[in-house]
């Protein structure tokens, strides 16, 4: 998959949000090699069982046979462990908090852009901490940056919960995700964060002196989130006209389209153009001017619809005239979302976007969070559950099943344990399945 | 040499001046009648001294042992720190052979003694095995560290290190686990011979040859609040960097990259770990042109890592430039690959088939795409960190335009850009220059680079290069559009590169014998500031101490500027100092008791050692000023050595006599690929017998022909081939 400028403005910006809250978290950035020898994924029994099937490996460089295959990392675990061995002595080094962006491969049979590439971008970041109370808050902390990142940049109203053991992350004690509803009902798994325990420190040897002398294993985390995030931020607030971005997250904000201008008329209605375009400009609103003559006002209006922009100024010779403009918005379709009579002035001009970009990045997730859940419904029987999945919703009920059960339940009707949400109604009840007592409430859906 | 030290082992020889002394010296120390004196610095505290005694490969062995002094360690001293400590009380291996006491360090967990050894017998590794028998193993001792230790600890039954031991698989510590574990020792084995008594072989008079301690025995960071001896400050600065920049260059670049932590070495030959503090002068250098190409309206985008074999092979020349270091993905999980992929040594044969596709019409044009990616070439050339590394990271772009003057002017930009990186942000001065033909980038039609000159080497490099491509990849891929009046043509195209290449040309330009200098822009801490508590000092000063170093980071850090307080209470201020010099933080900011009673700070800087005094309410004005000082102080004095290293020449003799003097030459041309291809041979020296002799000898090519070009009066001939020279281009041998 190529990314184009376009989709990769939509990356940028989420970089720039999460590389600053890392950083703020104390986290470091570093750059890992990509190549890693067989031999460091066997360490780890799970995580070699888990990966072993998707590797991109090398075997052959400079014309020559390696002499141990390499594989491209699909994660970066093993290697980071293999340097924290290294690096981690003393209680005195820990925390540790390490992250790269990086590319990382994973031979996918079914691939769809964004969402299951054979490679994507991400960010992968990697802890190590004294003790497995540090490591598991590590991961509960992270979980919450994602879910913040989510709710009030994407506009996605993601549930944050635990997996279960059969979807955990390979080589893990827990794994905490965030689960985004698409428009379709399907369940996109957008950020995992992972509690290690000691598991990867034992298998590399990642040792320190704690304050009494003694050697303990680190315990750690990593965490993780990729260009599958685009993904879920096209199929979350798309519509049939195409994009609808949220204004945090649109790499243009407003787009300004001069309108039937003619003539003497043409220039004035230039000159407000791009008044008002450097105005926006010098508030920081990401903002252009479409001002080419070969097309039609009405095909801009669609192409820009179509790249989901949140705003469109139209500005015609009367608008001059009266000093005013049109404003109209990407996520209300139609005459509903057009506003005429807005004032031109530069200072009011501003105003009057800003305001809107907050109402459409408010209203994309009030809409999406309405959908979300008129989509999740209780289910108390396994008729029900499967009742709710055909429908292509996703099914909420109490949950004491086997792990066997959860793979037959998946096979039967296609949906997955999503996640254990961390919001839990509290008290017990009977497991819909196998009516046993049950003390947490499961999320199924089916997913990408 | 009358007799031998072991490999790792440092200090005093006897060396015999005849072949009578040599014999008679010899039999003496056959015979045990030379004493012999050794220093060693051992883990964990010993108090009083004794004799080991245990036999060694069956032998009797004996080695006498007295503790000079100990330090309280940071207790960073890794696995076998609980080995060492001396914590467990007295002990003694089976037979009771040994009668050291231990004395317990209540409350300091990890300490090292310095020992005065006196082995009687001269047994192989005697020292080495006898001290880790006792489980106190020295310093820096790989070999007998771990296993030794390991199952001292278990023979002594301390449960704490036996569950260590076994939970870490029962197996001994990773040879260099020790060595790497104390950061805050010089590395290498904490042995030194340092005394021999004995009769002068041919006048029987006595002699007894000493040598002062070594440095390194002291390097440890002596009890708090004890003052250092005067003398001794200049030996401590050298924490973790043994080679000297002008002695051994190439063993001092080696070593600067790890012990100033920016890189780690890797299983897989070629790729090294870049470290948070490597990462972030990258992180710089990104931020800053990544906003420079945005302004001129170059757009970010992300190609695929895999080329396949037919993309990779279009443009003949091209290929051949990259094939011989390709990798290639030939499985996925278990099963092989009907078609194996290539990874991307460079993305034009990945991009361009797509730039086909997008440019249809004028209107399409200019299409100007970047990408911050990896890329992987495998070559079997000899690694260096940053300079040279089968992975690199770097950004590439990637531009098509509807005509030549276009193409051209964007070429010239970039080139301008990447000048900038080197001279405004990294303070490196470079030579802008186009590549000869049989230097430009396979495929295009001209190159132009950013040549930066290393003189301890005295070895050009190649640091960023901004490629015309011409319409050679546009025929080959097909790159065509209609034009304003409906005729087609092909796109005329630019590539351009910038790697993590640059950090190593600056750490090899700034760095000295006390670690990397890294310019005020682009390090991840400007300044370091730390407080001086004395022990004298009271709750309430030092409380006071701590509350004005806050209040001086706050105001640093809104005036924009990096800054980190050094409060660790683990490490004296000396150890501090040396630490943030080895990492080449530009400004340290220093906050003693007079500092205090006076209003002022010390300001040292990293690059001149200059120091002076701010008062408080200055500093945050001075610091920032300072800084850009100390950028542009860097800049003007690399740029003056660059001078000193290019001479100009117009004749053979004295194109040679420069390159011997490790320069590099600016010499009229005839511009003949032929002639540079002579050049080469001519000026290349004999086969050497190892890689810096040949590194040294090998020849010389041209590395660009500067854009500014010395004035060139008609008649002057090739200082090569006596042709009539075409223009001045700069010659040199390379990297």
């Amino acid at each position: 998959m190529v990314i184009r400028p376009y989709g990769y403005a939509l990356w940028e910006r989420l970089q720039s949000w999460l590389d600053a809250a890392l950083k703020e978290h104390g986290v470091q950035n570093a750059y890992f090699p990509q190549l890693i020898p067989m031999s460091f994924f066997e360490r780890e029994a799970e995580h070699v069982e888990g990966f072993a099937p998707e590797l991109a490996i090398v075997t052959r460089g400079g014309g020559k046979e390696l002499e141990e295959p390499l594989a491209l990392r699909p994660t970066s675990e093993t290697i980071i462990n293999s340097m924290f061995a290294k690096w981690v002595q003393s209680h005195r080094d820990l925390p540790m908090r390490l992250n790269q962006w990086a590319n990382v491969h994973r031979w996918e049979m079914r691939t769809r852009p964004f969402v299951r590439t054979l490679e994507f971008l991400w960010q992968e970041g990697h802890t190590a901490h004294a003790t497995p109370e540090e490591a598991r808050a590590e991961a509960m902390a992270m979980l919450e940056v994602y879910r913040e990142f989510a709710v009030t940049q994407a506009a996605m109203p993601v549930i944050a919960g635990r997996k279960s053991r059969i979807e955990q992350f390979a080589g893990a004690n827990a794994t905490f995700t965030i689960e985004a509803m698409m428009r379709d009902g399907r369940a996109l798994q957008a950020g995992t964060t992972h509690d290690l325990g000691d598991n990867f420190s034992r298998a590399f040897g990642t040792q320190f002196s704690d304050a009494g002398g003694r050697l303990r294993h680190a315990h750690q985390a990593s965490f993780g989130m990729s260009t599958r995030m685009v993904g879920g931020v096209v199929m979350s607030h798309g519509d049939d006209t195409g994009l609808r971005l949220p204004p945090r997250m649109a790499p243009l904000q407003v787009v300004l389209v001069p309108v039937a201008a003619r003539g003497a008329a043409a220039a004035a209605v230039l000159a407000a153009v791009d008044a008002a375009l450097v105005a926006l400009r010098a508030t920081g609103v990401r903002a252009q001017a479409d001002v080419g003559t070969e097309k039609s006002p009405g095909w801009k209006f669609s192409h820009w619809e179509m790249k989901g922009v949140p705003l469109r100024i139209e500005i015609g010779p009367r608008d001059v005239a009266s000093g005013t403009c049109a404003i109209a918005r990407r996520d209300r379709p139609g005459k509903e979302g057009k506003e005429f009579g807005v004032p031109l002035a530069p200072e009011l001009l501003v105003q009057e976007v800003l305001k809107r970009l907050d109402e459409v990045q408010a209203e994309l997730l009030e809409r999406a969070t309405r959908f979300r859940d008129e989509h999740i419904l209780d289910v108390s029987s396994h008729s029900q559950f499967l009742e709710v999945i055909e429908q292509g919703k996703w099914a909420r009920g109490w949950w004491a099943g086997s792990d066997e059960q959860e793979v037959a339940l998946k096979e039967e009707s296609g949906a997955t344990l999503r996640c254990f949400p961390l919001e839990q109604p509290g008290g017990g009840g009977t497991c819909f399945l196998t009516g046993k007592p049950a003390d947490q409430v499961a999320l199924f859906a089916k997913a990408y | 040499p009358v007799h031998r030290l072991d490999g790792p082992t440092g200090g005093l020889v006897l060396v015999a001046k005849t072949r009578a002394a040599l014999r008679l010296a010899s039999a003496a120390f056959a015979a045990r009648e030379v004493r012999k004196r050794y220093r060693a610095v051992v883990w964990g505290r010993l108090a009083a001294g004794g004799v080991v005694d245990i036999p060694l490969d069956g032998k009797p062995a004996s080695t006498g042992y007295s503790p000079l002094r100990w330090h309280p360690m940071e207790p960073s001293g890794g696995r076998d720190a609980g080995v060492g400590t001396g914590e467990r009380g007295a002990g003694s291996l089976e037979g009771n052979r040994w009668t050291g006491t231990r004395g317990a360090a209540p409350g300091s967990a990890l300490a090292v003694t310095v020992l005065d050894l006196a082995p009687v017998t001269g047994r192989t590794h005697q020292l080495r095995r006898h001290l880790a028998l006792m489980g106190h193993p020295i310093v820096g001792d790989p070999k007998y560290t771990s296993g030794y230790a390991a199952q001292r600890a278990l023979a002594l039954g301390d449960p704490a290190a036996e569950e260590g031991w076994r939970a870490g698989g029962g197996q001994t510590v990773a040879p260099g686990a020790i060595a790497g574990a104390t950061p805050h020792l010089p590395t290498g084995l904490h042995l030194w011979s340092v005394g021999l008594g004995l009769r002068h072989p041919i006048t029987s008079e006595p002699l007894t040859l000493q040598l002062d301690e070594p440095p390194e025995a002291d390097a440890a960071p002596a009890p708090k609040g004890k003052a250092k001896p005067a003398g001794k400050k200049q030996k401590e600065t050298k924490l973790g960097m043994r080679a000297t920049k002008d002695g051994d260059f190439s063993e001092w670049y080696s070593q600067v990259v790890i012990e100033s932590e920016m890189i780690s070495h890797y299983d897989v030959s070629g790729c090294y770990i870049l470290r948070p503090w490597a990462y972030a002068i990258w992180d710089e250098i990104k931020n800053w042109f990544d906003a420079e190409i945005k302004k001129l309206g170059v757009q970010n985008a992300y190609f695929p890592l895999f080329i396949t074999e037919e993309a990779l092979t279009t443009e003949k020349d091209h290929v051949e430039g990259f094939a011989a270091e390709v990798a290639w993905v030939t499985k996925s999980g278990s099963s092989d690959l009907d078609r194996p992929l290539a990874i991307r040594p460079t993305s034009e044969t990945v991009m361009y088939p797509f730039y086909r596709d997008w440019i249809r019409s004028h209107r399409d044009l200019p299409l100007r795409l970047n990408q911050w990616t990896n890329v992987v070439r495998w070559e079997f050339k000899h690694p260096t960190p940053f300079i040279r590394s089968r992975e690199f990271l770097w950004q590439e772009g990637h531009t098509a335009f509807a005509t030549r003057g276009e193409a051209d002017a964007e070429v010239h930009t970039i080139l301008d850009l990447y000048a900038a990186i080197y001279q405004d942000l990294l303070a490196v001065p470079v030579v802008r220059g186009v590549k000869s033909s049989k230097e430009k980038f396979a495929g295009a039609l001209y190159t132009t680079t950013v040549e930066a000159f290393i003189p301890h080497t005295g070895r050009g490099i190649q640091g960023g290069t901004s490629h015309c491509l011409g319409q050679n990849f546009s025929k080959m891929f097909n790159i065509e559009f209609e034009t304003e009046d409906g005729t087609r043509a092909h796109a005329w195209q630019n590539s351009w590169g910038f790697t993590t290449r640059s950090i190593g040309v600056m750490i090899m330009t700034h760095g000295d014998d006390r670690g990397v200098v890294i310019p005020p822009r682009v390090c991840a801490v400007q300044v370091v500031l730390i407080p001086i508590p004395s022990t004298k000092l009271g709750e309430e000063a030092r409380a006071a101490m701590a509350a004005r170093a806050a209040e001086i980071e706050a105001a640093l850090k809104t005036a924009g500027l990096r800054v980190r307080v050094d409060d660790r209470d683990n490490y004296t201020p000396g150890w501090k100092y040396n630490y943030w010099e080895l990492r080449g933080v530009p400004l340290r900011l220093e906050l003693g008791p007079k500092d205090m009673e006076a209003g002022v700070a010390m300001l040292a800087r990293r690059d001149t050692g200059a120091k002076e005094s701010v008062a408080w309410a200055d500093v945050a004005a001075r610091v920032p000023q300072l800084l850009d000082t100390i950028q542009s102080d860097m800049l003007a004095k690399a740029k003056a050595t660059l001078d000193t290293c290019i001479e100009q020449v117009t004749t053979w003799e004295g194109f040679m006599a420069a390159l011997e003097r490790k320069h590099a030459v600016l010499a009229p041309w005839c511009d003949e690929e032929s002639v540079e291809e002579d050049v080469k041979r001519r000026s290349a020296g004999k086969d050497g017998e190892n890689k810096d002799a040949r590194e040294a000898t090998m020849g010389a090519k041209t590395l660009c022909i500067p854009l500014e070009q010395p004035e060139l009066p008609e008649g002057t001939m090739c200082f090569a081939s006596g042709k009539p020279a075409k223009n001045w281009a700069l010659w040199g041998r390379s990297y």
